[in-house]
C-alpha cells in the first residue's frame, strides 16, 4: 500500500531565505504524523506547498501513490487534502451549516440551496467521524474548541480524508486539547491520515504515531513515537541544549510593589467575577497565578491594569493607591503590561515595529511627551529594543504582522522592560512561540526580577510557572483557593487545586 | 414584551406598525390636525418612501457585499436622467431600464474603484454623488437643451387593489371596502383603513413591485446560493477565498445590483412621480436610503420599515402647510422617547434612559410652548431620527464585519 503523501527533495525559496531545503517526508495512510520545529523552520511553508497554496520549486509530492502538482487549494481539496487553518476561516455571523457547506452548497436549479440536504450530509459525516455540532448555531456563539471543529467538520465535508492541522493547539485550553485529541482519535479510526503541526513537545507525544522534525527549513529526522522523550526532540529541534524556566536565587525583597486588598469585580449581571483577592507581590518577587482559563485570571490583569471596574477593594502600586487611576496614569505609574492575545491587545499588526514600541508609553520619554509623539527617540529606542531582545527584524518600518510569534513576543516584552516599570503583568507570555523565544523570554523575566521587578505572572504552562514563581497562587471561580511555594509543588498537585480536586485545608493534594 | 419577542418577524412588525398607528391616533385626537392618518398622508408617504426603500435596498446588496455604498445618491441620479431619458425616447417600460441600466453605470464605476483598484469606498462614493448631477447637467443640456429640465415623460401606471380599494378586475367594478371603513367614524378602526388604503389606491406599478423585492431580496440573500456567497464576501472574504469562491466577482455583482436598485429608484422619481427630469428631484433620497438601510439594520424587512419612517414624515410635511401636523409630531416624538427610555431602563442602561427622557421633556416642552414647527424641523427629522436610532440601538445593529476593508485576492 502506498503512503498517503510522500514529498521528495521540497525545495522552496524565498528572497534571500531557503524556507524548504530538500524536505522528504512520508506520512502513511491513517496514521496521525507530527511536524515539529522552531517557529521559522519551515512548517508552515512545507503545509502550504502540499496544500496548494505555494508552488514548490524543486522535489515531487505523491498522494496515494499518485504524482500531483497543485496549482490551487481546490487542487488539494479534489485530492482529498484538507487543511484546518491555525486562524480559523470562519465568518462569525453565517451559521455553523452556512459556513460549512460554502463553496460546495448542494443546490436545486433555481440557485436555492438544499438546507435540509445539506443538514443531513453534515449529520451523516459528522456522525461517521464521531464530531457532534449543531447546525444552526451562529459561529458567533461557539467556544474557540467548537469553532475548530467546526473547521475540521468543514475538510470532511469537502470530502477529504488527508487533513493537515496548523497548530491546532496553539488556540486551545488544556481541556479543549484533551476534546481535540480525542477527536483526532476517532478521525483516526475513522480511517483518516492526520498531519499536524506543534511545538508543544509533550502534546505530540501524546497524540501521534509518527514525528518529523524540521531545522531551518531541513528534515533532521523522522521516527516513530516510540520510546522518544520531549527532551530527545527539542534538542533535535533547536540543535543544542534545552533551556529550561528555572529561576535560582531568591531575589524577593521587602518592599511591596503591588498590594491588592479584599479586590472584588463583577460581570454585566453583577455576579461576582473576582470576590476576595488579597495579595503582593514585592520587589524581585515573581508571583505566579494557576487556574483552569476563564476562572477569574483575565479580571484580575484587567482590574490592575485599569480595564475592568473594580466594584470593592484597593490596589497600590508602591503604596499609592492607584484604584480610581485612569489606565494611562496607570501605565505611567510603572506597570508592565505583556497581554495575553499578543494581536488583539498587544500590537497594531499594520503599523510598523517603531510605532509598536511607543504603545502604551506614548506619553513618556524617549517616546513622546503628554501631547507629541517623539519620532527620533522612538525609533532610537525601538532600534534599542531590537538589539537588546534580540527582535529578528530587516528593520524597524516593517510591519508587526511580518514578524513571527516570538519575535513580536520579544518586541513586546522589550518595550515593557525598557520602561523600567516597577510591576510586570506577564499574562502567557511564551503562548504559541517556539522553544528558543521562549527561553528568551524567560531569561529577559529572570534578568529584571535579580533587577528588583515585581512580576505578576499568569500562565497555563504549568512548568514555566512552577518554574518561574517565587511564590504561587491558585485562582478558582474568582477566588484565591490556595498558595503554594513551587518547591515543593508538581503540576499534578496544581492541577488538583485548580480544578477543585483539592483543597488547601485538605492539606495533601490528591 | 418577551412574549411580543418570540413571535415570527412578520408578525412582530406588524404589530409595531399597528402601535405606531395607535399612537397616531391618540396623538390626533388630542391636537387640531387630522393629516396624520389621511388617505393622502399615507399616499404621499409610499410615493417619497419607494426611492428611499429602492436606493436602501441596493445599498443592502452592495453592503451585504462588503463595499460601502455611499454612492447611492450620484446612481440614483443618474437613474432619474437615464430613465427620463429612456421613457422619452423609447416608452414607460424601457425607461425603467434604461434608468436601471444608468444606475448600473454608477455601480460599474465604484466597483471599479473600490474593488479592482481599492479606493477607499467613501471616497468613490463621494466622487460619483459629485459627478452624477454633474454628468446629468451637461447630458440634459446636450439632449434637451436645458440642463434642469427634460420634456414630460411617460409612466407606467398605477393600480387600484380590486374590493379592497375599489379596482376593477377585467372592467368590472369591486367594492372599496376600505373607503366604507375610513367613513365611519370607529376610532382607530378607520384610521388604519385610511393609511391602507392610501397604500393600496392609485399606487404605482413599480411601488408594488418595490414591496414584492422585500421576500424576494430576503430569498435571495439568505436561501440561495448567490447569497450565501454574497454574505461571506462582506463577512469575512479570506474565508470565502479559502473555500475557492470567486469574492471580487460576487463584490462586482452586488455593486452593480446596488447601481440597478439606485437607478430604479431615480427612474421612479423622474417617470413616474415627477412625470419629467429636473435636476435636485432626487431630494438626498439617495442619502436616506442609506439611512434606512443601517435604520433596517441590513435587512430588507427593516430597511422598508425604514423607508416607510422617513417617508411618513416628508410626506406629512408636503401637505402640511400651516405646520400643524408638524407640531402633532413632535407629541410623537415625546412618546416615542418616553417608549425608548422605559425600554432602556428595563434593560438597566440608565445613562440611555436619561438620555431618551430629557430628549423626550424637551420636546414635550416644544409641543406645549408652541402651536406650529417651522419646516426646517421636518426636513431634519429624517436624519434626527436615524442619529437617535444609532444612539440607543446601535449595540442591537450588526453591519457585515467586513463592511469597508479592502479585499485583495491572495491575502490570507
Amino acid at each position: 500500500m502506498s503512503a498517503a503523501i510522500e514529498l521528495t527533495g521540497i525545495t522552496k525559496r524565498f528572497p534571500g531565505v531557503i524556507a524548504n531545503d530538500d524536505v522528504n517526508l512520508t506520512v502513511e495512510k491513517g496514521e496521525i504524523h507530527a511536524i515539529c520545529g522552531e517557529n521559522g523552520a519551515g512548517k508552515s511553508t512545507l503545509m502550504k506547498i502540499l496544500y496548494g497554496l505555494q508552488g514548490a520549486d524543486e522535489g515531487t509530492m505523491a498522494v496515494n501513490g499518485e504524482v500531483v502538482t497543485f496549482n490551487s487549494p481546490n487542487d488539494a481539496i479534489d485530492r482529498g487534502i484538507g487543511m484546518v487553518h491555525q486562524h480559523f476561516m470562519l465568518a462569525d455571523q453565517l451559521t455553523v451549516l452556512e459556513n460549512i457547506i460554502l463553496g460546495a452548497e448542494p443546490t436545486s436549479g433555481g440557485g436555492a440551496i438544499k438546507f435540509k440536504e445539506a443538514e443531513a450530509q453534515l449529520a451523516k459525516v459528522a456522525a461517521e467521524y464521531g464530531l457532534t455540532i449543531d447546525p444552526n448555531d451562529l459561529v458567533e456563539t461557539l467556544e474557540v474548541g467548537e469553532r475548530q471543529r467546526v473547521e475540521i467538520i468543514k475538510v470532511l465535508y469537502r470530502g477529504a480524508d488527508i487533513l493537515i492541522l496548523d497548530e491546532p493547539t496553539a488556540v486551545l485550553v488544556p481541556q479543549e486539547v484533551e476534546a481535540l485529541f480525542d477527536n483526532m482519535r476517532d478521525l483516526k479510526a475513522a480511517g483518516a491520515t492526520i498531519l499536524f503541526i506543534d511545538h508543544k513537545l509533550d502534546e505530540v507525544l501524546e497524540i501521534s504515531d509518527s514525528i518529523t522534525v524540521l531545522r531551518h527549513g531541513k528534515t533532521v529526522a523522522t521516527m516513530r513515537n516510540d520510546g522518544v522523550t520531549a527532551h530527545d526532540l527539542a534538542e533535535l529541534m533547536v540543535g543544542s541544549e534545552l533551556p529550561t524556566p528555572e529561576t535560582g536565587e531568591s531575589t524577593v525583597t521587602d518592599t511591596v510593589a503591588l498590594s491588592i486588598q479584599n479586590l472584588t469585580v463583577v460581570d454585566e449581571d453583577a455576579r461576582p467575577v473576582l470576590e476576595g483577592i488579597d495579595l503582593s507581590i514585592r520587589k524581585g518577587e515573581i508571583l505566579g497565578i494557576a487556574g483552569v482559563e476563564g476562572n477569574g485570571q483575565g479580571e484580575l490583569v484587567d482590574a490592575i491594569i485599569g480595564t475592568a471596574a473594580v466594584s470593592a477593594g484597593t490596589i497600590g502600586l508602591l503604596g499609592n493607591d492607584i484604584t480610581k487611576l485612569s489606565v494611562r496614569k496607570r501605565r505611567e505609574a510603572g506597570i508592565g503590561y505583556v497581554p495575553e492575545d499578543r494581536h488583539r491587545e498587544g500590537l497594531l499588526l499594520d503599523a510598523p515595529l517603531w510605532e509598536n514600541a511607543a504603545l502604551g508609553h506614548q506619553t513618556q520619554a524617549p517616546y513622546g511627551s503628554r501631547w507629541f509623539i517623539d519620532r527620533k527617540g522612538t525609533r532610537r529606542q525601538t532600534a534599542e529594543i531590537k538589539e537588546q531582545f534580540d527582535v529578528r527584524t530587516p528593520n524597524i518600518d516593517v510591519s508587526a504582522h511580518a514578524l513571527s510569534g516570538g519575535n513580536q513576543q520579544k518586541l513586546i516584552i522589550g518595550r515593557e522592560l525598557t520602561s523600567n516599570p516597577s510591576l510586570l503583568i506577564a499574562a502567557h507570555p511564551t503562548r504559541g512561540i517556539d522553544v528558543g523565544a521562549q527561553a528568551a523570554v524567560w531569561e529577559q523575566i529572570r534578568d529584571a526580577r535579580a533587577n528588583g521587578l515585581a512580576t505578576l505572572l499568569i500562565s497555563a504552562d504549568l512548568d514555566e510557572l512552577i518554574g518561574l514563581s517565587d511564590t504561587i497562587l491558585v485562582m478558582l471561580r474568582g477566588r484565591l483557593v490556595a498558595q503554594v511555594s513551587p518547591d515543593d509543588v508538581t503540576p499534578r498537585d496544581l492541577g488538583a487545586y485548580m480544578t477543585g480536586a483539592a483543597t488547601q485545608d485538605d492539606g495533601q493534594a490528591a | 414584551m418577551s412574549a411580543i419577542l418570540k413571535l415570527p418577524a412578520w408578525l412582530r412588525w406588524p404589530l409595531y406598525v399597528l402601535v405606531g398607528i395607535f399612537v397616531l391616533t391618540v396623538v390626533q385626537s388630542i391636537s387640531d390636525t387630522e393629516r396624520l392618518t389621511q388617505v393622502a398622508t399615507a399616499r404621499e408617504m409610499l410615493r417619497f418612501s419607494v426611492p428611499i426603500f429602492l436606493a436602501g435596498l441596493g445599498g443592502l446588496f452592495s453592503e451585504r457585499s462588503g463595499v460601502v455604498n455611499i454612492g447611492l445618491e450620484g446612481m440614483l441620479i443618474l437613474g432619474m436622467w437615464f430613465g427620463a431619458w429612456g421613457s422619452i425616447e423609447y416608452g414607460a417600460w424601457a425607461g425603467l431600464a434604461i434608468g436601471m441600466a444608468g444606475g448600473a453605470l454608477g455601480g460599474l464605476l465604484h466597483a471599479i474603484a473600490t474593488v479592482s483598484f481599492g479606493v477607499d469606498h467613501i471616497i468613490s462614493g463621494v466622487a460619483i454623488n459629485i459627478l452624477a448631477p454633474a454628468l446629468t447637467r451637461f447630458l440634459a443640456d446636450e439632449v434637451w437643451e436645458s440642463p434642469t429640465t427634460s420634456p414630460r415623460t411617460e409612466s407606467v401606471g398605477d393600480w387600484d387593489v380590486p374590493f379592497l380599494a375599489g379596482g376593477t378586475i377585467f372592467g368590472n367594478e369591486t367594492p372599496d371596502i376600505l373607503l366604507s371603513i375610513g367613513q365611519t367614524e370607529i376610532w382607530f378602526v378607520h384610521d388604519v383603513a385610511q393609511l391602507l388604503r392610501g397604500l393600496l389606491r392609485g399606487t404605482h406599478f413599480v411601488s408594488y413591485f418595490a414591496i414584492l423585492l422585500v421576500p424576494i431580496t430576503t430569498w435571495i440573500v439568505w436561501r440561495t446560493r448567490f447569497g450565501l456567497r454574497l454574505r461571506i464576501a462582506g463577512e469575512d472574504p479570506v474565508a470565502g477565498a479559502a473555500q475557492g469562491i470567486n469574492i471580487t466577482r460576487y463584490k462586482y455583482v452586488a455593486v452593480i445590483l446596488s447601481g440597478v436598485l439606485a437607478g430604479l429608484g431615480g427612474a421612479f422619481i423622474s417617470t413616474e412621480l415627477s412625470g419629467l427630469f429636473q435636476g435636485g428631484n432626487s431630494a438626498g433620497r439617495g442619502f436616506i436610503g442609506l439611512a434606512a438601510l443601517i435604520f433596517g439594520n441590513w435587512r430588507p424587512g427593516g430597511v422598508l420599515i425604514g423607508a416607510l419612517l422617513f417617508g411618513y414624515v416628508f410626506g406629512l410635511d408636503l401637505r402640511d402647510l400651516d405646520g400643524t401636523a408638524s407640531h402633532a409630531m413632535l407629541l410623537v416624538n415625546t412618546i416615542a422617547l418616553v417608549g425608548v427610555g422605559a425600554w432602556a431602563l428595563s434593560r438597566n442602561r440608565t445613562t440611555d434612559a436619561i438620555l431618551a427622557g430629557i430628549l423626550g421633556t424637551l420636546s414635550f416642552i416644544w409641543w406645549v410652548s408652541s402651536d406650529t414647527v417651522p419646516s426646517w424641523w421636518s426636513n431634519i427629522l429624517p436624519f434626527v431620527l436615524v442619529l437617535l436610532v444609532l444612539v440607543f440601538f446601535a449595540q442591537r445593529l450588526r453591519m457585515p464585519a467586513a463592511l469597508g476593508m479592502p479585499f485583495r485576492k491572495g491575502d490570507s
